[in-house]
């Protein structure tokens, strides 16, 4: 057989990402660049990119997927699935065990519950509201005066966390305001607000059940602060891939592949 | 705007090819006439009395346009069919001229009744009727007719007396639309009606605002077909206060995803469960079918009762899966939703929640909610 | 009926209860200190503490003696004591958990049971109790029956079908149509047909016969506490006023889940007694009570002390509430020779399943006769009935009385639904609006 490649585009609210596989599905370039303002241009980037990386030119990718809020966007796309899925598949593949995905996007957050198949079986995303997303950080990030990296320190999780009450964004926000101006350690703040988000997550965790093992996808992975408390809420430690961020493109790519394996099976009947 | 104008045209030709006339026009056209109109509000009345009365109920579940005064009568957390409504009412617009009718439907209907009369203060008669929760047994049922005599002699204060001949005649018609109502549910759900989904609440919420026998013509020319259509399509039922949001609805045809079976309380949880006999003494009849409707969650109905009627209706129409379109801050929906989710799931039923403030259009993240949720149904169609 | 479980309930009822409470007694002995701007506490705060937890410790040993039933804070009790039921008001340990600042952890549970956070939150609270157990009164018995009636709410009855179902116990619902004007014949005839109703239901659940003469006895009962209540709300009228609402808000937990009983009927003789006595001797709940004002909905049982202080502080005391008058506003229809009708008239128009022309009415002549300086009026997030109306409420208090008055958004006993620099800053105003109106 001649080589086959795929790719997944990942076209989020805040970055774009890009994955390129192999037929056998081995990885062979990943790509996250910020979307900016033009996801349309921002999928030509990035697969660019990848294509380099991967030393590959753009005809020999037999299947892309697009996903993500821009996959209506990236007109050289062969296929469109929603980046629910397309998670579901790429944690899978990374981790096979996995039966349950949580995915602490920018925008949103979801909670996915796939088969051993990697089949999506069940999901809920958050609600209209940002809390419990990455877009929340962001907001208290700025506030706080930190960048997002200081926010994600690790921490001691007996250490005290100041009370962040509030499940919206607004309301936490002038939380932390009133903390600040009571002179509130700024350490204990970031810690309220990661539990915060983690109270966030723990409902909608619950919410769908947890099974098999769980894999967390989305920058928020690299928040090693975050990714601590949530294992002591849940009881258990979570999966946690080399690259969070190309969880989707990853899953993207390999539906790419799995299409056409399956067209391959029609042809041949 | 520009993204969403394909749909926008394709919603209007659907309302055009099935001679189907746009709700506000309508009205307007019967108010130039004399015809008395009350507006009416969700969701169950006994809309025979009105007829006989010759008043033309006008409901109003969800007018267009966007809260502003509402705003300053209501906190944000009320669901938006109570302030779309009160926002309506508030223009005091021409149309309705026979004042308006608040059936006791929930906590923030009951509420929104007396603050509009005993507050707020329009310059139309405000009207009420209440409708019994809970368990229902003779003594319930002796207490709605009861109600209704009440409700009659109301009426008839500002109406004069009622002629029994019309209140008979009112009923005879509106068994016909049930019956109608009946058939055309049932060729939805085995599949030998061509309509989308958007074509097929069009026609059911016509019944919202057009004169009754024009309803009935309208319902006559709906083409029932011999053999069932060809469909392999995924096949959904919704659950809930109102059918998506138009977007949304032909955003599903677009997918290829049929709603063949509801249980809306604007729509089938208004249509009897079973065929009823024709009407003999209209006190009688009108009594029958309110405890013959489908349980519902603004009756305080019992839950299991209500798990045996969607389970039933999703075999019958052999939906893959269950969308309940919730409206934000709906209390007696959000109780019952939680048992109904989990009964589902539990039962491997594909189920997707999305939430609504009837705004105009759909979110990103709600059509992401929806293809995610379709792409799952296709899996189960195609194993 | 084990006899081994009836001796406990007794042993405990008449020897554990005692002890435990002067063990409670003993570790309270060092009671916080009251501000300054605060009077002297009422020396019947320790009775009623000791009656509480007298009452939720017994429940314990309730099962097997006595039947249990979870009953909404509107629904006519009267009936189930008559066959002696151990009633448990979810309402009231739900606000018990708020008070204890608990309540996003029990609605929490809820949430991730699949209850939307947007429902009321004693239902979510309550739910939460239900699903894990957890309640910071140590244990409670689960019910062997529930008991509601949508006149507070329809909120209850969808509430109570959901715990009817998780348990799978019987639910008895008391159906009370709302009144639009006035209450009609048929109403009343609906609801007084209801209760006779309910007899061989509550005989079969209970195992016990129902007697006329035992029923007319807690009635009578039971409308004596409520005069007392009410003797002791008009009692406020003193100036200085002898407590504040917020006291009262306590002080009601007894006629809400006992009435009908010995226990509540003492309790307020009690109770008016010592309010009688500071009338006469013209002690105030605080210390320099300037401004007399009136509350209205149900308490922010989270944030009932930071509210107190800020007021007191202020020199202003809440000298009335429609939350505290509900549970003696109706009593006046109860009629022993009549019970079934007269039952159906007291419960049918509380003022929660009454139109908003009878409450603004009645809040007008609560201002006058309490001689009320301003009005605070809580928009709850969780009580649809209480809340939809108010801000045309205030709209007509204010213009016809010329009153100030502040809405503070928040809930009942959900902590999470606060923003205090917001409620400050709305609170301060409303102060300096006050200040200026009366000696401006
Ligand atoms: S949507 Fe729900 S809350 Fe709103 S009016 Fe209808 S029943 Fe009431
Ligand atoms: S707070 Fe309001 S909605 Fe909740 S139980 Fe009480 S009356 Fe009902």
């Amino acid at each position: 057989m001649a080589d086959l490649y795929f790719s997944g585009v990942d076209v989020g609210s805040l970055s774009t990402d890009v994955s390129i596989i192999d037929h056998g599905g081995k990885v062979l370039s990943e790509i996250v660049i910020p979307t900016g303002v033009n996801g349309s241009e921002a999928a030509e980037q990035a697969f660019n990119a990848a294509l380099k990386l991967a030393d590959l030119t753009r005809d020999s990718i037999t299947g892309i997927t697009a996903t993500g809020y821009g996959r209506a966007s990236v007109a050289f796309a062969t296929g469109k699935t929603t980046e629910i899925s397309c998670h579901g598949v790429g944690a899978h593949h990374l981790f096979p065990k996995t039966g349950t995905v949580i995915d602490i996007g920018g925008q949103d957050s979801k909670v996915i519950q796939i088969d051993r198949q990697g089949r999506m079986l069940d999901f809920t995303m958050n609600d209209k509201c940002a809390a419990g997303t990455g877009r929340f950080l962001e907001v208290m990030a700025n506030r706080l005066d930190l960048n997002l990296d200081e926010l994600s320190s690790p921490l001691n999780i007996e250490g005290d966390s100041a009370p962040i009450s509030s499940t919206c964004t607004v309301f936490a926000e002038s939380e932390v305001i009133s903390l600040l101006a009571k002179n509130t350690p700024r350490k204990e703040i970031v810690h309220g607000l990661q539990r915060s988000i983690v109270n966030r997550i723990w409902s909608m965790v619950t919410s769908i059940g947890i099974e098999g093992e769980v894999t967390l996808t989305g920058g928020v992975a690299h928040n090693k602060g975050l990714v601590a408390l949530l294992e002591e809420k849940l009881g258990l430690t979570l999966n946690i891939p080399e690259n969070p961020q190309t969880v989707g493109a990853l899953g993207g790519a390999h539906i790419a592949r799995r299409t056409y394996q399956n067209s391959l099976e029609a042809d041949s009947i | 705007m520009l993204r969403f104008s394909k749909h926008e045209i394709t919603i209007n030709e659907i309302i055009k090819n099935m001679n189907i006339p746009d709700r506000s026009e309508y009205l307007k056209g019967l108010a130039q006439t004399g015809q008395k109109i009350m507006g009416v509000l969700p969701a169950l009345y006994p809309r025979e009395l009105l007829w006989a009365f010759d008043i033309h109920a006008a409901e109003i579940w969800d007018p267009p346009g966007e809260i502003l005064h509402a705003n300053a009568h209501l906190q944000t957390t009320i669901c938006p069919v109570v302030k779309k409504s009160l926002e309506f009412i508030l223009k005091e617009p021409q149309t309705i001229n026979a004042g308006y009718l608040f059936p006791h439907t929930c906590d923030s209907l009951q509420n929104l009744g007396t603050q509009v009369k005993d507050l707020i203060g329009v310059s139309l008669p405000i009207y009420t009727f209440y409708n019994p929760k809970g368990r229902f047994n003779n003594t319930t049922i002796k207490y709605y007719q009861d109600i209704l005599i009440n409700f009659q002699s109301i009426l008839e204060a500002s109406h004069g007396p009622l002629e029994p001949e019309k209140l008979k005649a009112a009923c005879v018609l509106s068994h016909k639309i049930d019956t109608y109502l009946m058939v055309i549910q049932q060729a939805r759900m085995t599949d030998h009606l061509s309509l989308s989904n958007h074509e097929y609440f069009t026609l059911m919420r016509a019944q919202e605002y057009l004169l009754p026998q024009d309803y009935l013509s309208l319902l006559e020319q709906v083409n029932i077909l011999e053999k069932p259509a060809e469909f392999s399509r995924a096949r959904l039922m919704v659950s809930g206060i109102l059918p998506p949001l138009p977007e949304i609805l032909v955003f599903l045809d677009e997918l290829g995803v049929s709603i063949v079976a509801d249980d809306l309380l604007a729509v089938s949880r208004r249509i009897p469960k079973f065929a009823m006999d024709p009407p003999g003494s209209p006190l009688d009849y009108l009594t029958d079918r309110f405890f013959v409707l489908p349980p519902c969650s603004t009756r305080g109905g019992d839950l299991d009762e209500r798990v045996h009627y969607l389970s039933n209706r999703l075999k019958e129409s052999k939906a893959h899966g269950l969308l309940f379109d919730m409206v934000k801050f709906c209390e007696p929906e959000l109780f019952d939703h939680r048992l109904l989710v989990k009964t589902f799931r539990e039962r491997k039923t594909p189920v997707l929640t999305l939430e609504t403030e009837l705004e105009d259009h759909i979110s990103g993240q709600d059509k992401t909610r929806i293809e995610a949720f379709t792409e799952r149904l296709f899996e189960i169609v195609s194993t | 009926m084990s006899i081994r479980a009836e001796l406990k309930y007794k042993i405990m009822k008449d020897y554990g209860a005692p002890v435990l409470m002067a063990f409670q007694n003993v570790r309270r002995r060092k009671p916080r200190p009251t501000p300054a701007a605060f009077g002297s506490p009422l020396d019947s705060n320790q009775r009623l503490k000791e009656i509480l937890s007298r009452h939720y410790f017994l429940s314990r040993y309730a099962p097997g003696v006595k039947k249990v039933a979870w009953v909404t804070s509107g629904a006519p009790v009267e009936l189930l004591r008559a066959f002696d039921f151990y009633t448990i008001y979810p309402e009231n340990h739900s606000a018990l958990v708020g008070a204890k600042k608990q309540g996003a952890d029990y609605c929490g549970i809820a949430e991730g049971d699949g209850f939307s956070q947007d429902l009321c939150s004693y239902a979510r609270i309550d739910l939460g109790h239900m699903l894990s157990g957890k309640t910071p009164a140590g244990k409670l018995p689960k019910p062997d029956l529930l008991f509601c009636s949508n006149n507070i709410c329809q909120t209850v009855l969808y509430w109570y079908k959901a715990i009817a179902h998780e348990l799978d116990i019987p639910l008895i619902h008391f159906d009370a149509p709302f009144v639009t004007t006035e209450q009609t014949e048929a109403d009343i005839n609906y609801m007084a047909q209801q209760l006779q109703d309910m007899i061989p239901i509550l005989e079969r659940v209970s195992g016990r016969v129902f007697y006329l003469n035992i029923f007319e006895e807690i009635l009578e009962r039971s409308m004596e506490t409520s005069k007392t209540w009410g003797a002791i709300l008009d009692a406020m009228k003193a100036q200085p006023a002898p407590m504040t609402i917020f006291d009262a808000f306590g002080h009601l937990a007894p006629i809400v889940s006992l009435r009908g009983l010995p226990v509540a009927q003492d309790y307020y003789h009690i109770l008016m007694d010592e309010i009688n006595t500071r009338v006469t001797q013209g002690i105030g709940a605080i210390s320099d009570e300037r401004y007399r004002l009136i509350w209205d909905n149900i308490a922010i049982w989270y944030k009932v002390r930071f509210l107190a202080t800020f007021f007191a502080e202020r020199k202003m005391n809440f000298v009335t509430a429609t939350y505290t008058n509900a549970w003696a506003e109706t009593t006046g229809y109860l009629d022993v020779k009549d019970p079934w009708r007269s039952m159906a008239k007291t419960y049918g128009q509380i003022i929660l399943n009454n139109n908003l022309k009878h409450r603004l009415d009645l809040m007008k002549g609560m201002i006058k006769t309490y001689a009320v300086d301003g009005m605070v009026m809580h928009s709850t997030r969780s009580c649809k009935p209480y809340s939809v109306g108010q801000f045309d409420l205030r709209k007509a208090i204010t213009a016809d009385l010329d009153l100030p008055a502040v809405i503070l958004d928040a809930d009942i006993a959900d902590e999470r639904v606060w923003s205090e620099q917001q409620i400050q800053t709305r609170l301060e105003a409303f102060c300096e609006t006050l200040e200026g109106s009366k000696y401006g």
